[in-house]
Parts: structure tokens; C-alpha cells; sequence
């Protein structure tokens, strides 16, 4: 009997709250889907040791398993308190709380069993997404083969048991404290408005707003760690506190006889809308804390995939190149061996030079943004001081400015197929990371070369030249040959264009056959110290001596993907989760509702104002927490986006993630939103 | 006195194939202006029906209801919303207020729907708050009043329009003994003072005895009809009492 009670009222539940059944299906298709990453065999054989994306995969999961475990633990809790008339029966009819807290659980587990079923269906389908999407950015070809993994299945089970035993332990703690007195009592004290202290509450609002004005002001000065905690501490308080304020404010607003409640139905909306999010403060401020997540893990996700599609390529222009800090090195078994692995169509070695100055070194210190006044002097004037300071101790520039001559420069520039460039007798140029082009358009200062020779400034050069310590670190200053016999070979390079591919594992055998053999530059007896640099990058330094294009493009590739997807991942399950609560706390209420709406249209509201009425409710409550999270979190992501930017050099506007990751959580919301909308104004016109 | 609404030879089925009940059969009455008119009738006799059919809550099977010289019958659902706007007022059994708002609130809501004028809506809800003396309790929840309380708000409410007609469905069915007599006799003052139209849906012989005139219906018909004339309250309550009793139906007193 309790079995046929169980699936009957779970049957019941599945048609009241479908959103949250199809949100558990999305979330355990998602689950299950990336679970796969964890057992696909398809890529371990490309980066078998690396094993990055099953840990970061892994540790989502966590977190995943954890908000859903939040998700249903707060359905069940609130179909309790929905259920707590009928509950109440139950034990009036003498039914023991052991058994009325089994036919809960059973009903549950029901409810969950049917959405692991559907979800591991509908997973299926999608893990073969994902793996067209992941092999598509990684570069490789992927041909669709739908198999069911155990362990991919097992784990899923697992992560969805863990999420429901989580739920459930919470659950049954609830209803062993329940008494008849209380389960009955729960809809009357539901019913209650309470409203107390609302003049004081109200503080909150204008408190709070002014705090988001703080953050807007004043995010991108912090840079003590503990004062970013302690801010994003107070913005956490701030998120709930401002949900109090919110209701206390628009109660105040009514209670002094403002005089938009006495326009149109205004005072009703609004009356819904401060009782609504009364009632919720607490749920609301979490959503709006999962949609700042949601938000900054899309917008993040969307800096990376950026990167990706417009900059990936170029970081390593050359197919094969060596860098030794021997100057004298001409790499003749490095030849012999990349001759034994590919078919060169073209191999050169050349030399880096320099004239044992620094002038270029502390222009480019004093002059990128990404160095701010932090080597200039009060006056603007350059801080020798700091500036040999960082050239001798860290390894961004080389310790002495970096040349070339005009030669090599263009038959490299021949080799990767950019125009042959011409200087004057005395004139320079500049070769400089494409990035970072708009902030050198000043360097045509003079170069003085020894004690006599003065060079002019002959052009910017920015095509794309692998200066992330090969061809200098950000910039070469290229000069005619006949310059470079006044400098000094500072060490040594090996550029090779191939015919074909490589094997995936050639720069690990470069680096095994070369090991012996190098000097590095912490190593004491390396010919020259100083002569190794990385350049200026901060957010994608891949720092190699040796450079085989087709093997480090896809890892960096595979290494943005572990990156990219656990955002996507996160960004998707915090927002399907926190709409689902969003919606159910609508629809749930329909019934009351449909008795408001009743009134309403008793009194003469005629349809079409009724469900402009319903259009308006349920927009003021979706739009409320999803702007507040726009709002928080945009400064955040624009901060961050804009550093993105000046680190990286993509083309787009740091704006442009944010509204293209708003865009695609809108689209998300307006689904689930729209389907809210559907089924409300059916219930209320029922 | 003219008629003020009249009621033509109207029917209501509901149903339909092979299971279809007759509510209102045939029915043809009037309302003067300033009536206090109660219908009475036993369970399923067609009263409640007969009410929502006024009220245009639901449409006639056939005839025509006219107030003054609108018929009801032929407006559109748009039309219908914008006449029960105006004309109507309405007081239910269960309160029917707005459990969001509160008392003064509920008054002012339905204000809004017809004027934008913040001095004129204060206006009329300080006068109506105070003609139905819940002044008091302006400023709480439905919740938090008694249901005399709640039921004179939903009057207040009723009036806010100044109604052609005040439809009141069993307004004492949830009330205790001394409620109920103190809202019927705010019902009874409306009636003389404001001279309101008033069309009561009642079980019970007492609060029927405050109508001028009583409609007794069986079977979707009108059975018969009592006039109180000059008559005492006391008298006309045994007269409905007479009446009731030679039907045997399920009435009650008070």
C-alpha cells in the first residue's frame, strides 16, 4: 500500500513540479556527460601523463554534487511545507512518523530514480556533443559512437546517490522533528505577513546599493588579499542583506501612500513582489550568489575560448624552433635529429645579439601599462634602481636589450611567409608582439649604440615571431648587419620549417635528446647569464626552449579545455539550478495565485490585463536577482576581462564576454522563463 | 419604482450530451433601484447560479439580463471585465480579499482600477473605512482581523465603485451571530442612506429577514416571493420562517 501511495504521489509530483524534474534530468545528463571526460580513452593517448582535465573535471564534480545536493534537499524541504495538510493527516490517521518519513524518501527516490533514467538517456546524447565540441577545439576529428562506459554510468550514479543521500539526511532530520500541531500549522503561518522593524529593514536597500557603488568604484584598487576576502565577505552580506532592504523599501513605499501604487495595478504588484521576496530573502540572495557564479564562470570560459580562436595560433609561428644559450651553438646534432624525425623544407640557425645596454629594456619597462609607474621615478623619469634590479633577478627581459640582424630577420620573415622588410645604413626597427603594437607607437626614440653610433627609428613590425624568450622576450630591435659587428652574439637559435606533420611526441624526444646537452639559465656555468626571458605574458606562458608548433598547440589547447569546459559546467548547473528554484517557487504557488488573479478579474481586470499582470509578476521576480548578479558580477568580470585583454592582446572589447555570456544566460533563463510563464497563466486560468 | 435591472425568460444548463442539469429554468424577474432583494432556495436550487449569472461570472444558456438598458448577455468578455468595473459590487461568503494587502489597501486597489488620483482615491477610501467603521484596522492584514472585520472591508471594497448593483453571495455564512446582524445592518443603512442596490444569496431566514423583498426559488424556478412591505423585521422573519418550513429544505435560523 505505501508503495502505491509512494508512486502515486510521486506521479503527482512529477506533474506539479516538472521544471525541477527536467531540470534533474539536464543536471544528471550533464553529470553524466562530463563524468565520461573521466573515462574516455580517446584523448589519454595523446596527453596520458597530464591527466589536468580529469582532475578539474573531477573537482567540479564536487561542486557540482554539492549544489544539486542543495537543489534537492531545498525541492524536498519545500514540498514538504506544500504537502504539510496532507503530511499532518497521515499521522491524525495514525500512520508512524518512521513510516510517513519512508513514504517521503520512497517518493523521492522515485522522483530521482526516473531523472537518473532520463538524465543517463538524454547524457548519452550529449556526452557525444561534448566530445565533437572537445575534440573540435582541441583540433581532432571525432566520429560519433554512442557507448554506455560502466564507468562513467557508475560514477554518475554515484555522484546523483551522493547528492540524494546528502538531501535526504537533512530531510528526515526536518520530518522527525514535525508533529501533527506543526505540519498543520505550517500553511496558516505561511499565510502571515509579518512585517516588523520595515522602517529600520529598509536602511538595507539604499545600504546596499550604495556598497555595489563601492565595488564598482573601488574593485579594481584592491589588491591585498586580505582586503579582497573581506571584501568579498561584505558583498556576500551584502547580497542578502539587500533582499531584506528590497522588501522593507517597497513596503515602506506603500505604507507612506507613494504615488505609484495608486497608478493602474501597481499597488498589487508591488505588494506581491515585496511579500514574494520576504518570504524567500534568503533563497533569493543565494540565487543571485549562483548567478554571479554562473555569470563569471560563462564570461571567463568566453575569455579563454577568445583567446583560443583568435590568438592560439599565432604563439607559435614557427613549425620547429631551438633555443640554446650557447651563442656559439649551431645546433648540428640538433639537425641530424630533427632531420631523422621530419622532412625539413628549410633549417636555420642564427644568433641573437646585444649591445650590453638596457636602453630598450627600461623604455618597455617604463612605458606598458602592464607595468604601470612601478619602475618610473615620481617625475616619469626611468628608476635605474628597480630597473636592474628586475633584469638581473627575473627572467621577463633578458638582462641586456635584444637585436637582430636584418638578414636573418628576413629570412625568418620569408620562412613564415610575412614580406621582406628594408633599413637604411642606420636606422632600426622594431619586432614586437602583436598585442602590444598600440602601446609602442612612441618607442621611434633614437637608439645611441656604443659611444658614436646613433640609430633612427625605421618602423613597427608586428607579425606574429614567437618572442616569448626565442626572439627576444615581447620585442627585437632589428638592425643591419653591418650594426651587429659593434655587438655581441647572446645566444643562440634554430628555426626549422617542415614539409608535413610531426609526430605528437616530438618535442619530448627533443627534450630528452637535448637535456644533456643544455645549459640552462640558473646553471652557474650557462656562457652568458641573463640571456633567457619569457616576455610579458601573464596569463599564457608556456616558457619552452624548444618549440614544435603541432605538438604545443594542441596541448595548450587541451590545457584551455580544462579550463574552459569545468566553467561551462559550472556556469550551466548553477544557473539551470537557481531558475529551477526561481520557477517552482511560482508555480507552486499557483493556487494562490489563481485565487488573487480570481478576485482580480471579479473586480473587472479583464484577461488581457490579467496576464500582462501575471507577464509583469513573474518578470520583476526573474529580472530581480539576475540584474542584481549582472550587477556584481560585471564589474568583476570587466575588471578581469580588461586585464584579459591588455595580457593577452585578443581584438574584442573586455565588454564583449560579458554580454556574450549575459546573451547566452539569458537565453537559458528566457527558456525556462518563458515555460514558467506558460504553465502559470494555464494553472491560474484552470 | 422603475425597473432598475430586469431578469427575461433566462435559462442556464450545464453539462453536456446526455448529462445536462437545468440550473435556471425559464426565470423572469426585476430589481428596482434601491432594492434590497434576497434570494433564497436549498442547496442546488439555482440561487448561487442565478448570482454568478447577474454578476456575468458566467453566461446565460438563453434570455436576457438588462441593466437599465445594457444587456448583459450580448457584451464581450472585454466588455463584461469593464462593466463589472463600473457597475458592480461583490461580497462573498468567504471575504474574498486580497490576503497580500491590507484592509485599506484591498479598498484602494479597486480605486486604482478606475481613477489614477491619489487625492481622490485617499478620499474615498478615508469615506468608506469610515461608513463601514473598520478605520481601526486600516492598516492590517486580512490575517489579522476578525471576520466581521473582513467582511466589512470586502463591502467597503464592494462600494469603492458605487455600484449599480451590490451582489452579496451568503455575506454572513462565515460570521458569527453578532457579526452578522452588524453587517446586515450596515447593509440595511447602505441600502436606506446611499440607497444601494443590494441582491443577497442567503441560507438564512434571519439575515433574510433585512431584504424588502425575497425571492424563494426550487429547481431553478421562482416558487414564491415575500414582500416586507411596512412590516416589522420581527413578523417578516416568520413569515420567511412559514415559508421555509412548508418546503422542508435545508434553511437555518440564526
Amino acid at each position: 500500500m505505501l508503495n502505491k501511495l509512494a508512486f502515486r504521489n510521486m506521479k503527482r509530483s512529477a506533474r506539479d513540479y516538472l521544471i525541477y524534474l527536467l531540470t534533474m534530468t539536464l543536471v544528471t545528463a550533464l553529470m553524466y556527460a562530463f563524468n565520461s571526460l573521466l573515462f574516455q580513452n580517446e584523448l589519454k593517448q595523446y596527453w596520458d601523463g597530464e591527466g589536468m582535465l580529469e582532475m578539474m573535471v573531477s573537482l567540479t564534480t564536487i561542486l557540482i554534487v554539492f549544489i544539486t545536493a542543495w537543489l534537492i534537499s531545498y525541492m524536498m524541504r519545500f514540498m514538504l511545507e506544500k504537502r504539510s495538510d496532507e503530511f499532518g493527516i497521515y499521522l491524525l490517521l495514525g500512520m508512524k512518523k518512521s513510516a510517513l518519513s519512508k513514504l517521503y524518501l520512497r517518493e523521492n527516490m522515485l522522483f530521482g530514480g526516473i531523472s537518473l533514467l532520463l538524465g543517463a538517456v538524454f547524457g548519452i546524447l550529449l556526452q557525444q556533443i561534448l566530445m565533437v565540441i572537445l575534440f573540435s577545439m582541441l583540433g581532432m576529428d571525432y566520429r560519433l559512437h554512442f557507448v554506455l562506459h560502466p564507468g562513467t554510468v557508475l560514477m554518475t550514479v554515484l555522484c546523483f546517490g551522493m547528492c540524494f543521500v546528502l538531501s535526504l539526511f537533512r530531510c528526515k532530520q526536518k520530518l522527525k522533528k514535525m508533529s501533527i500541531r506543526s505540519l498543520m500549522d505550517v500553511k496558516r503561518r505561511n499565510q502571515e505577513t509579518k512585517e516588523n522593524l520595515e522602517t529600520v529593514k529598509q536602511a538595507f536597500f539604499p545600504a546596499s546599493i550604495l556598497f555595489l557603488f563601492l565595488l564598482w568604484i573601488f574593485f579594481g584598487t584592491l589588491s591585498d588579499t586580505a582586503n579582497v576576502a573581506l571584501f568579498l565577505a561584505a558583498l556576500i552580506v551584502t547580497i542578502y542583506l539587500f533582499y531584506i532592504g528590497l522588501s522593507a523599501f517597497i513596503i515602506c513605499y506603500i505604507r507612506k501612500g507613494g504615488r505609484k501604487i495608486y497608478k493602474a495595478q501597481n499597488l498589487f504588484l508591488l505588494r506581491q513582489f515585496a511579500s514574494k521576496i520576504r518570504t524567500m530573502q534568503f533563497t533569493m540572495g543565494s540565487l543571485t550568489v549562483l548567478f554571479t557564479l554562473a555569470l563569471m564562470g560563462a564570461s571567463f570560459a568566453l575569455m579563454f575560448s577568445t583567446w583560443q580562436n583568435e590568438l592560439m595560433n599565432q604563439k607559435f609561428p614557427f613549425d620547429i624552433l631551438l633555443y640554446s644559450p650557447d651563442p656559439s651553438d649551431t645546433f648540428e646534432e640538433e639537425i641530424q635529429f630533427v632531420e631523422s624525425r621530419v622532412t625539413p623544407l628549410e633549417i636555420h640557425s642564427y644568433r641573437i645579439y646585444t649591445d650590453g645596454n638596457d636602453q630598450v629594456n627600461a623604455w618597455m619597462l617604463t612605458h606598458l601599462t602592464c607595468w604601470g609607474t612601478m619602475y618610473q621615478n615620481p617625475d616619469g623619469t626611468p628608476d635605474w634602481n628597480a630597473i636592474k634590479q628586475k633584469l638581473e633577478n627575473e627572467n621577463t627581459y633578458c638582462t641586456y636589450d635584444t637585436y637582430m640582424g636584418l638578414s636573418d630577420y628576413n629570412r625568418l620573415r620569408r620562412m613564415l611567409g610575412y614580406e621582406k622588410i628594408s633599413l637604411g645604413n642606420t636606422e632600426y626597427a622594431v619586432q614586437i608582439k602583436p598585442r602590444l603594437k598600440k602601446e609602442v607607437q612612441t618607442i621611434d626614440e633614437d637608439l645611441i649604440l656604443g659611444d658614436t653610433s646613433v640609430l633612427t627609428f625605421g618602423g613597427i613590425y608586428t607579425d606574429p615571431f614567437s618572442q616569448d624568450g626565442h626572439n627576444g622576450g615581447d620585442y627585437l630591435i632589428i638592425v643591419p648587419d653591418a650594426v651587429l659587428a659593434d655587438m655581441y652574439p647572446y645566444y643562440a637559435e634554430l628555426a626549422v620549417k617542415i614539409d608535413g606533420s610531426v609526430s605528437p611526441h616530438l618535442r619530448e624526444e627533443l627534450d630528452a635528446f637535448r637535456n644533456d646537452n643544455l645549459h640552462f639559465p640558473s646553471n652557474a656555468d650557462s656562457p652568458i647569464k641573463g640571456n633567457r626571458c619569457y616576455g610579458s605574458d601573464i596569463i599564457f606562458v608556456f616558457n619552452t626552449i624548444n618549440e614544435v608548433r603541432d605538438n604545443l598547440i594542441p596541448s595548450l589547447a587541451y590545457m584551455l579545455c580544462t579550463i574552459m569546459i569545468p566553467l561551462f559546467y559550472i556556469g550551466l548547473v548553477f544557473l539551470c539550478v537557481a531558475v529551477t528554484v526561481l520557477s517552482v517557487q511560482q508555480l507552486s504557488d499557483t493556487a494562490a495565485y489563481k485565487f488573487r488573479y480570481d478576485i482580480l478579474s471579479k473586480l473587472g481586470l479583464k484577461e488581457s490585463e490579467i496576464h500582462s499582470l501575471i507577464l509583469k509578476q513573474l518578470m520583476a521576480y526573474y529580472l530581480c536577482p539576475a540584474l542584481f548578479a549582472i550587477l556584481i558580477s560585471g564589474k568583476m568580470v570587466l575588471f578581469a576581462g580588461k586585464r584579459f585583454v591588455m595580457a593577452t592582446g585578443v581584438s574584442v572589447s573586455s565588454g564583449s564576454f560579458f554580454l556574450k555570456s549575459i546573451a547566452l544566460f539569458f537565453g537559458i533563463y528566457l527558456i525556462y522563463f518563458a515555460a514558467t510563464y506558460i504553465i502559470f497563466c494555464r494553472n491560474v486560468r484552470k | 419604482m422603475n425597473s432598475y435591472i430586469k431578469i427575461c425568460d433566462i435559462e442556464k444548463y450545464y453539462g453536456s450530451g446526455s448529462h445536462v442539469t437545468k440550473a435556471i429554468d425559464r426565470l423572469s424577474f426585476t430589481i428596482d433601484k434601491g432594492e434590497f432583494l434576497g434570494i433564497m432556495g436549498a442547496s442546488g436550487s439555482g440561487k448561487t447560479t442565478l448570482l454568478n449569472l447577474l454578476a456575468t461570472i458566467d453566461k446565460v444558456t438563453s434570455g436576457h439580463i438588462y441593466y437599465e438598458n445594457t444587456d448583459i448577455t450580448e457584451l464581450s468578455e472585454d466588455a463584461l471585465s469593464e462593466f463589472r468595473k463600473h457597475n458592480l459590487g461583490f461580497v462573498f461568503q468567504e471575504y474574498n480579499l486580497l490576503d497580500t494587502l491590507t484592509i485599506e489597501e484591498n479598498i484602494v486597489l479597486v480605486l486604482t482600477f478606475q481613477v489614477n488620483n491619489k487625492k481622490s482615491i485617499c478620499e474615498t477610501t478615508n469615506r468608506l473605512l469610515k461608513l463601514l467603521g473598520i478605520e481601526d484596522i486600516r492598516g492590517k492584514f486580512p490575517y489579522q482581523v476578525s471576520g466581521g472585520q473582513k467582511q466589512r472591508c470586502a463591502c467597503a471594497r464592494a462600494l469603492a465603485n458605487s455600484p449599480k448593483l451590490l451582489l452579496a453571495d451568503e455575506p454572513t455564512g462565515a460570521l458569527d451571530s453578532f457579526s452578522s446582524q452588524t453587517l446586515l445592518e450596515t447593509f440595511t443603512k447602505l441600502n436606506r442612506t446611499l440607497c444601494s442596490t443590494i441582491l443577497m444569496v442567503t441560507h438564512d431566514a434571519f439575515s433574510a429577514s433585512y431584504c424588502s423583498r425575497i425571492l424563494f426559488l426550487r429547481d431553478g424556478k421562482i416558487f414564491h416571493e415575500l414582500l416586507r412591505g411596512e412590516k416589522p423585521r420581527r413578523l417578516f422573519l416568520q413569515e420567511i420562517l412559514d415559508v421555509l418550513s412548508s418546503t422542508g429544505g435545508d434553511f437555518h435560523v440564526k
